[in-house]
């Protein structure tokens, strides 16, 4: 008969060496998933709710929880991927490296092999929503794939404000990165993606953070204004249409002034006139609107 | 005042793309590259412009109503600002 403590040191050792394969598999250039369903397995956050729900649940409400949804739930790569310049006509070709958009909307498209890109790029083409809703930029996205720019992010490891040695499953290292605005830059874009074999353009907000609010004296990041108190809701939501107008009044104010005169460059040719003069002025730390 | 709409001007202030290899702007993520012209506002100024709105002589009183708002794309409105000011007559 198997004495309890020694199954229970046999079940904790399979559990370890489960989690351990799982987080090498996620820091591996090496591991190419087959599937859409292991991609999402493989950086799976769910179980980061569990102490985090708070964070979680803004989270969930976020564009990161459904990067490759659009405005009103529909995907919005699948009219770049029937026509244009991104027209997929045939599926044999698709390569991981093959869609551009994937580097930002998808960043953990790296780990999936051409056979996983093939599937997401038919559940696009096929308006597979249950599918795509499942790819997101979740916690290990951000908190270990994005969480440093120097070297390969480590195994085994979340990257956060603070070292937290013995936090559950992983441990947490401190890097600086996740509050500076080189941490959204990665994706919210400096201009051209020209690493393509098909270049896009699409946000190009931290290149004007870079150039424009920099040198005009700014000195927030973007965290401190698109995540105030640490919140991961990460506004402007598009699908919430009274929250964009209200953070974009706080962004933008309106001031106009008027003026009703008479003009007469030559004696008797008079034009009564209105000048209306307006003035937006912007507090954003970019430009709007940008894309 | 007897509600006939004098005048009417939009202007559009956005990043203008082209393709790379043209004038001509482009629209779409995937056929944009690089920037002919920005009239966008931008970070930490003020951006002015002025309208000149001719008037005939028997207008006393006239009703000035701008608005400011987000259009990503044609019809797709967020309202911004509006401001309302009447104007009683040229003095």
């Amino acid at each position: 008969m198997t004495h309890p403590f020694v199954l229970q040191l046999i079940l904790s050792f399979l559990l370890m060496s489960f989690l351990g394969m799982e987080a090498n598999a996620m820091n591996s250039a090496d591991s190419q998933v087959g599937s859409i369903s292991e991609l999402v397995k493989l950086f799976d956050s769910t179980s980061c709710k569990e102490c985090h729900k708070e964070i979680f649940d803004q989270w969930s409400k976020s564009h990161h929880a459904r990067p490759l949804m659009g405005l009103d739930d529909q995907i919005f790569l699948k009219k770049y991927l029937k026509t244009g310049p991104l027209a997929v006509t045939d599926l044999n070709q698709v390569t991981n490296r093959s869609i551009p958009c994937f580097k930002c909307h998808l960043p953990q498209i790296r780990y999936a092999s051409d056979a996983a890109v093939v599937e997401i790029v038919s559940a696009i083409l096929d308006d597979n929503k249950e599918t795509i809703r499942k790819l997101n930029i979740g916690c290990l996205v951000c908190h270990n794939e994005k969480g440093i720019v120097r070297g390969k992010p480590a195994t085994n490891t979340l990257y956060g404000n603070k070292d937290i040695p013995d936090h559950p499953e992983f441990p947490v290292h401190k890097s600086g990165l996740l509050k500076d605005s080189l941490m959204c830059g990665q994706c919210h874009g400096l201009g051209p993606v020209l690493d393509y074999e098909h270049p896009v353009q699409c946000a190009t907000l931290y290149g004007s953070y870079l150039h424009a609010y920099i040198p005009a004296g700014g000195t927030e990041t973007c965290q401190e204004c698109h995540m105030p108190d640490k919140n991961h809701y990460m506004p402007p939501n598009f699908n919430n249409r009274q929250e964009v107008s209200e953070l974009l009044a706080k962004a933008l104010t309106l001031d106009v002034k008027t003026l009703a005169y008479v003009f007469e460059p030559v004696e008797d040719w008079a034009t009564p006139k209105i000048i209306v003069r307006t003035t937006i002025t912007s507090v954003a730390g970019h430009r709007i609107p940008d894309g | 005042m007897d509600g006939t709409e004098l005048f009417h001007q939009q202007r559009i202030y956005m990043p203008q793309a082209g393709d790379g290899s043209s004038a001509h702007m482009v629209l779409g993520p995937d056929k944009k590259l690089g920037l002919l012209r920005d009239t966008s506002i931008q970070p930490m100024s003020a951006l002015i412009d002025n309208f000149e709105i001719p008037l005939q002589n028997n207008q006393s009183t006239v009703t000035i109503e701008v608005k400011l708002s987000y259009q990503p794309r044609p019809g797709n409105v967020y309202p911004i600002h509006t401001i309302v000011k009447e104007i009683y007559g040229v003095r």
